[in-house]
């Protein structure tokens, strides 16, 4: 038992100190995931879009009009800083990107709505950006209702003959709480970082295993390391001592986003120990596995690196944080099952997110678990399947 | 010197084995088409949702047949008490839940106005901003028929994006990723050709493909490479475009004119940062770093104005940003063709100036590497190791 500890320990360290002598696997095993992890969120230190610049294309100039335009500068959302009587010029501003929406209040909207008739006011916002839609999209809207609830109000009183404060429960006898739980802030960076700082591991350790892999292939490497202990040693011992040196090497990164990107960017951190220690395990043994059966694919260092980045966005997205699986095709939905990201991102999210314990994320950690001896037996496959390969490939 | 330059073409790109291909064309092509897939539902529906009812009354009923009518929300579980709701948001299965509290009818016919609580997972911003907006509207709704069923709304409010407006997804994003891709794309592949001589010590027979013109090689390694990731570029985006309101010849040939330029200035980003470094490895680094997170940096998702300083200043130095200025100027229609031509204009500023700086420090390169490579005597090997023999003049 010692012995098969001490071995495996062994190939372990000869990892450790392989990659760290290898520029390559520096830059992606240590650099990359330092580096990512603090340059990634930089967009969105401010966490919310506030004061978007609007316009109000003000048509009935009346005293109603102008409430409605002071009502909509003061929201927070949104910062009007045009008023327009021609629609033309606020579609100029739109076009030019001076203001990203507009309000039109219609002509003769005071009067209609004194008379006791509805109006329409149209909101148009830029169609290229989906955040900016929604937020300048509640802003107008919230002062619009704002303004229609009051003169329903008014209405009510007046027709029913009851007090104001009647004729308001009248309007709306059932109102709403929202409570946002977990991102209360609407922060958009707590959002989207969480889910790409695991995406960040995924990806890092992947190439950084297949560099590292790719490189057992090439002559110079074989040359150098022929009548290596370690390179020589028994196929399972060469395969769990590297998996071993990535996993701890790669446990401290989970230890560093929690404790210190969470940390710094100012993320909720509810995860408790038991089941960050079972994402961690099952995450990184699925990750790890993965990518010991690609190492055994790309004969060059460079390859993996070159195809991963391009994979990096749809991987993303089919990990169920941004855009919906129910929504997605399923035969990528069977494709995404192949991914650790595909059931780590929720996983994560829902553990350090959402504060899930053991039995509420056991249901996202058993694929992963099953990923991880998949990938393990075909790794297992593949490696010896290489080994008996006679490579000569190129340059290190 | 045409004949160099094909026979220079020929060995570029048909000379060596199938990577070239994927991360020139196959691949951003293949990813971009998927992409655009993952959006094939187009708008957020089936938003799963939970209720608890306490009340059982006329209205809880009517309010939980307008929630399972909607579209937009799903009601998939209905909870025996609040613990079980909250544990499936914890676990990811629910998005919201809605609670009808005890006596919800019987206070509200007495104008108690019983609050109605409603529980998003904020963590999710876009379903959680549809689920709330969507319950709302129908617990308002059906309120307001309480009392008020006769008397219309007074101010209605009818929200409209310009250039997509059916709030389509594939539009919203699709573009833009697709743009992203192919930027990515374009800094890659120039990467791998200009970097390929160097780490298989071929600048030698490369250069005598070329004529021993460093020019030459240049030119037919950039310009065949561009005029390919543009077609394809363009062709996908038409691709994508269908789903938006069309679009006419000349907003079409602008998108067109900024996505060449888009696409010549990542390549010569790319042909500089080979120029820089000399090696692939840290060049596909560099391109890593700089174009795989671009999008985020572009404005198509978090505005570039709630950024902080810097990262606009450097969001500006990315082509990505001024291509999707330029797309999003196109989808304003005929206003907004006069404001695409500043982008233009910049996208092909950063081709000239990338071009130039990867011309200078390539020449020095390809000189050095080639009397380099003489010196010691450095063999040409193929993908499997193989020695390449020099073709003499």
């Amino acid at each position: 038992m010692i012995d098969l500890f001490t071995r495996l320990i062994k190939v372990a360290f000869a990892e450790w100190k392989l990659f760290y002598t290898d520029a390559a696997a520096v830059l992606l095993l240590v650099v990359a995931g330092i580096l990512y992890a603090f340059y990634y969120p930089t967009p969105y230190m401010n966490q919310t879009v506030s004061k978007v610049p609007v316009a109000v294309v003000d048509m009935d100039h009346t005293v109603m009009s102008r409430q409605l335009t002071q009502m909509s500068a003061s929201a927070q959302q949104i910062d009007v800083r045009y008023v327009f009587s021609d629609l033309r010029e606020a579609e100029e501003a739109l076009a030019d990107e001076k203001i990203y929406g507009f309000m039109v209040i219609p002509k003769d909207m005071e009067k209609t709505l004194r008379n006791g008739g509805s109006v329409n006011l149209n909101v148009f916002t830029h169609g290229a950006y989906v955040m900016l839609h929604g937020n300048i999209g509640t802003a107008f809207t919230t002062c619009g209702l704002t303004l229609g609830a009051t003169t329903k109000v008014k209405r009510i009183a007046l027709g029913k003959k009851v007090p104001a404060a009647k004729a308001m429960a009248m309007r709306d006898p059932t109102p709403l709480s929202i409570q946002t739980l977990f991102n209360n802030t609407g922060s958009y960076s707590n959002y989207v970082v969480p889910s790409v700082l695991v995406l960040i591991l995924q990806q890092t350790l992947v190439i950084g295993i297949c560099v590292l892999g790719g490189a057992r292939a090439h002559r110079k490497f074989r040359k150098k390391f022929r009548d290596s202990a370690v390179e020589n040693e028994k196929m399972p011992y060469r395969y769990f001592g590297r998996s071993l040196a990535y996993f701890l090497h790669y446990c401290s990164f989970i230890l560093f986003y929690h404790f210190v990107i969470y940390n710094i960017f100012d993320f909720p951190r509810r995860g408790q120990l038991l089941p960050m220690i079972a994402f961690a395990i099952v995450f990184l043994f699925s990750t790890i596995n993965f990518g010991m059966v690609l190492s055994q694919v790309f004969l060059r260092r460079e390859t993996s690196m070159q195809i991963f980045l391009f994979m990096s966005i749809p991987i993303l997205f089919l990990a169920n944080f941004s855009w919906p699986t129910y929504l997605v095709p399923s035969w990528m939905v069977g494709l995404s099952a192949l991914l650790p990201s595909t059931f780590a991102v929720p996983a994560w999210l829902s553990i350090e997110q959402r504060g899930a314990d053991i039995f509420e994320a056991s249901a996202l950690l058993y694929p992963l678990a099953l990923q991880a001896v998949f990938y393990m037996l075909l790794g297992l496959v593949l490696t010896r399947i290489r080994d008996n390969t006679p490579l000569k490939t190129g340059d290190m | 010197m045409f004949l160099d330059f094909f026979r220079t073409v020929r060995k570029v790109y048909f000379g060596h084995n199938i990577v070239l291909w994927l991360v020139l064309l196959v691949l951003p092509i293949g990813t971009s088409v998927f992409m655009v897939d993952v959006f094939s539902a187009e708008i957020l529906q089936h938003i799963p949702v939970g209720i608890i009812k306490q009340d059982r009354s006329q209205l809880a009923d009517e309010l939980e047949e307008g929630l399972r009518a909607n579209p937009v929300v799903d009601v998939v579980l209905e909870c025996h008490d609040f613990s079980e709701c909250e544990h499936a948001i914890v676990k990811g299965e629910l998005q919201a839940f809605v609670v009808l509290p005890y006596d919800l009818e019987r206070r509200a016919l007495r104008l108690e106005t019983p609050v109605i609580p409603v529980y998003s997972s904020g963590q999710n911003y876009l379903t959680n901003s549809f689920a709330t907006k969507e319950i709302r509207s129908v617990v308002s709704s059906i309120g307001a028929n309480i009392f008020t069923k006769m008397m219309d709304e007074p101010v209605k409010v009818q929200l409209q994006s310009v250039g997509n407006t059916s709030g389509n997804y594939q539009g919203f994003l699709g573009m833009g990723l697709v743009t992203a891709i192919f930027h990515l794309a374009g800094i890659l592949a120039a990467v791998y050709l200009f970097s390929l001589t160097f780490r298989d010590h071929r600048v030698r027979e490369y250069l005598a493909a070329a004529g021993g013109s460093r020019a030459i090689l240049g030119l037919a390694t950039v310009i065949p490479m561009g005029v390919i990731q543009s077609m394809a570029m363009i062709a996908v985006y038409a691709y994508t475009h269908r789903f938006m309101a069309p679009m006419t010849l000349d907003e079409f040939i602008m998108v067109s004119a900024g996505q060449v330029a888009m696409v010549f200035a990542c390549n010569g980003v790319g042909a500089a940062f080979v120029g820089l470094t000399g090696n692939m490895r840290m060049s596909t680094s560099a391109a890593g770093v700089i174009a795989g997170p671009a999008f985020a940096f572009a404005g198509q998702t978090f505005p570039i104005m709630a950024m902080p300083f810097a990262v606009r200043c450097f969001a500006f130095l990315l082509p990505l940003t001024h291509v999707l200025k330029v797309q999003s100027c196109m989808l304003q229609g005929s206003v907004g063709k006069a404001h695409a031509w500043d982008s233009i204009a910049i996208l092909i500023g950063m081709a000239i100036f990338w071009h130039l700086v990867a011309g200078r420090t390539l020449f020095m390169r390809w000189k050095r590497a080639a009397q380099r490579e003489e010196e010691h005597d450095l063999k040409s090997v193929s993908l499997f190791g193989d020695e390449v023999k020099l073709r003499r003049k």
